[in-house]
Order: structure tokens, then sequence, then C-alpha cells
């Protein structure tokens, strides 16, 4: 009787099948390609994180290919991966042979043209609010959209991958709650953890990762529930100074 | 002699919405405008808005008020209450008394009872093609019935902001409703850390800091999400938030 969009895919099951598992980002990026490569129409797929130093790094990429466009949006300073990360918002471009599709990136789409056998190519990006923690690229070498359901399962395995990668990023060391206790979705994005967030950022005049890794060490320290300390936070029960851990 | 009647603000509240979808807008802009004229032209004391996420996990987007309680009461309902109904069954939920449903929603209907004595609550689905994408509650202190005209007002005022997040311009960048409403969820976050920094410099509670935010993205014809990501990102001082516009 369900007429709702409850149903999981195929590659977000199997991302919230992996969350306890642990390992670094690299490790991460590896299991989020081989996920989309498995059960999605796809042929190939990169993670490239963007740090604060502005310097961009592919995590992962699962064939050579996947890595030459990496390299290629990198060296040439433009590309679908690139926009993506920029606006925030996923990039769909069904036939890379099609200049209404490549408008925004004439040199990028000719070298891919060029030098690879991608028709296809998806850009998502890895995004928590306004901060942009990479690009999930995948490619395929024939032309076309994935179909809606598939479009669906990567949008919310992407949601997901974010969290993950958020989650390692803030982690307060020695898998502290786990992963997994950040990462169970009614946490991660509960409205209290956002404002602390905000207004910790504030306090402090850092990041809203640093200010959300500061809430998560503390909350590790005292042995408390991260949206606990949260919650301490927005009723101004707990300031964060520059010297407390 | 009198103000202007109710049917006048039917007919501003349509006009306000469809204003909305027309320009280049954000859907949470959409969707707290949509909030603020169901408690106005449905007499609610309160009245928030969760669309559900890509995986389906419904989240809270818009908020008559946004004071830490009427929030709870909202975020709860990704788990159980009569909005993740709502979503599960694409109908409307009805509870004209909240006592009657304290065994099917204990959890709901304690927190109900903290946050300021509601009595009923009615839940209007947000309907697309059949499928539901979210669900927005009306609250009531008194219990009763609302009557099958406001429902039907709710639910064409519901339609209608439903229609207008899949427009035109949605259609022409060749987005899909997933990725619509993974955008304004994400909107949220920043909506969410915004009111924090603004609370924090200013020395205000989460509602204020959100009617701040609010009152100048809209006398400014700012996208909200746009407003807050300044704030969040230090590009706006969260003083000038404070000063009248002129």
């Amino acid at each position: 009787m369900d007429t709702t969009v409850a149903e999981l895919g195929t590659v977000t099951r199997a991302l919230l099948g992996m969350i306890r598992d642990g390992g670094d980002e690299r490790t991460l990026a590896g299991r989020i390609c081989r996920a989309c490569v498995d059960g999605l129409d796809v042929d190939g797929a990169a993670v490239s994180l963007f740090t604060a130093s502005d310097s961009r790094q592919t995590l992962w990429a699962t064939d050579p290919v996947a890595e030459m466009l990496e390299e290629l949006q990198f060296t040439l300073d433009e590309g679908a991966c690139m926009e993506a990360a920029t606006t925030g918002r996923p990039v769909l471009v069904p036939d890379v042979h099609r200049p209404a599709d490549t408008g925004r990136w004439p040199i990028f789409a000719a070298a891919v043209a060029e030098q690879t056998p991608v028709r296809a190519l998806f850009a998502l990006p890895l995004q928590w609010g306004a901060v942009n923690l990479g690009v999930l690229d995948l490619y395929r070498t024939t032309p076309g959209r994935l179909s809606d359901l598939q479009w669906r399962d990567a949008l919310a395995a992407v949601d997901t991958a974010s969290l993950m990668i958020l989650g390692l990023r803030t982690d307060p060391g020695v898998h502290a709650d786990g992963a997994g206790g950040w990462l169970d979705h009614t946490i991660g994005h509960r409205a209290e953890i956002h404002q602390a967030t905000g207004m910790v950022l504030a306090q402090l005049g850092i990041s809203p990762t640093d200010a959300l890794a500061r809430m998560r060490g503390h909350a590790f320290a005292h042995q408390r529930l991260l949206v606990d300390v949260a919650r301490d936070v927005v009723a101004k029960r707990l300031v964060f100074t520059e010297d407390m851990t | 002699m009198s103000g202007p009647t109710r049917e006048d603000c039917v007919g501003q509240a349509f006009v306000a919405l469809a204003d909305t979808v027309v320009d280049d807008y954000d859907i949470i802009d959409l969707l707290d405008r949509l909030v603020g004229h169901s408690v106005d032209l449905l007499a609610a004391h309160a009245a928030g808005l969760l669309l559900a996420d890509g995986r389906g996990q419904l989240r809270v987007v818009a908020a008559s008020s946004e004071d830490a309680q009427t929030m709870e009461l909202l975020q709860m309902q990704s788990d159980d209450g009569p909005c993740l109904e709502c979503y599960r069954t694409v109908s409307q939920v009805r509870v004209p008394d909240l006592v009657d449903v304290a065994d099917r929603w204990p959890t709901f209907v304690a927190a109900v009872e903290r946050a300021g004595g509601f009595r009923s609550v009615h839940t209007i689905p947000l309907r697309l093609r059949g499928q539901a994408i979210g669900a927005m509650n009306l609250f009531h202190r008194d219990p009763g019935p609302l009557p099958e005209a406001d429902l039907a007002l709710g639910q064409a005022l519901a339609d209608v902001a439903t229609i207008g997040i899949l427009s035109e311009r949605a259609v022409r960048r060749g987005e899909v409703l997933t990725e619509q409403l993974q955008t304004a969820l994400n909107s949220r976050v920043i909506v969410e850390q915004a009111k924090g920094v603004t609370a924090q410099h200013l020395g205000l509670p989460m509602d204020a800091a959100f009617d701040r935010l609010r009152r100048f993205a809209r006398t400014r014809n700012l996208r909200l999400a746009e407003v807050a990501r300044q704030v969040v990102g230090g590009e706006l001082d969260p003083s000038e938030l404070g000063r009248s516009h002129g």
C-alpha cells in the first residue's frame, strides 16, 4: 500500500550497510565508487575531495578512464565535476558529444571526446549545508540519462556518502561513538546540531566542519551524545572557548 | 469599515504563492510562505512542513514558529506521528482531539502536551502524481474537527505549492523532483546553521534569529538560502540583519 518513495535503491542500501565498517577516507571512497558501478548503469566512478586549502585530490578512481576525467578537469580547471563542486548541485551530461550539454566547458568537452571513450557524465556533489566535501563523478561509454529510479538512488547514496565523509572528517578519534552513531540519519539531520554548529562557529570564528568536530570532540571527551551537547549549546548552557576541550 | 474578507485573503495567498513560483525561487521560501498562509487562513496556532529525503526520511523544512518545541514536534514525526502516516497513506490525517490518539502515538501526544497545549492536529499531504513528497501539520489549541471547507482550502494551497516545486524552470534545467527536494533539504541545513550564527552574534533565541533572517531576505527580495549562506560564510555580518531596510 505504500505509494511513497521510501523504497531504497541498491547503492544507498550498500552504503548504509558499510556505515559501521570504519576505515579512512580513501577506503570509504573506494567502497562508494564500487557500490555505484555495481548498482548503477555506469562504467566507472571517481571521488575527488576538496579541502580548505583549495587543493583537490582524487581519492579513488575505479579505472584509468575515471582517473583521466578527474585529471582533465583539474588541469583545465573546468568541467562537470568543478561545476558541481562550485554550485553544490548535481550536473548531468547525457551526451558529451552534444554541444548543448557541454556548452559551459567547451575545452573540457573537447578533451573528453578526444582522449576518452566517455559519452555520458554525472557529477554529484558531496554536500553538507554550504560546505562542499567533494564530488562523486560517474561516467558511461554510451550516451543517455540514468533512469529515474537509478538517479534517485544515486542522489540518496550521495547524501549518505556525504554524512559518512563528514563523520570521518569530524571524528574525535579512536572511533568515538563509531561513525554509526553520528551517521544515524535521525542524528545527522537533527536541527539542533546544525544550529549549534552555527553558534560554535560564531563563538570560535572557525568553519562549520571544524565547529562540528569541536562538538563531537567534546561529546566524546565527556561521554555524552552529540545531540545533547548541541542542545546545551543552543540553550547557552555550554559555550565553547579557545582553550577548552 | 471592516478589514479584508477571508475571500480577499485567500485570493492574496494564492497570488502570492503563484508569484513565488514564477520568479527564481527557492523551495524553502515557497514552503515557508505556504506554512504562513495556512496558519493565517485556517486559524491554526502553529503549522509545520516536512519533506521526504532520498531515503524516504521526513525532514523539517518549514515551520510557522521556529521555537525549539514546535521544531521538535515536527522533527519527531520522522519516526512516528500524523505526518508520517499522512505521507505513507498520501491522504489527510484528522485528529480532532489528541486525547483519542494517546495510545496510538504516545510519544507524539506527550510532546504536544509539553509544547503548549495543542488539542487537535490535521495533516495535509503534499501530493504529486499519486505520490506524497511530504506533509503539512496544522495545530489548533481547541479540540474539534477542521471544517471540510478549511481542509479543502489547505489542500488547495498545498497543491499549488507542490506544483510550483516542479516548475517550468526546474523542467527546463532538466532537474528531477528528488534533486530539487534534496537541494531544499540541504538549504535547510544552511538555514539552521545561519540561525545559530545569528543567535550567537545577536544574543537571540532561535525563533527570533530566524525572523531576522527571513525579514532581511524578504524585504530585500533575496533568497533565504542565499542570505543564510552569506551569514554562515562570514560575508554578511549578522548585525546587518537588524537594520530596517531603506
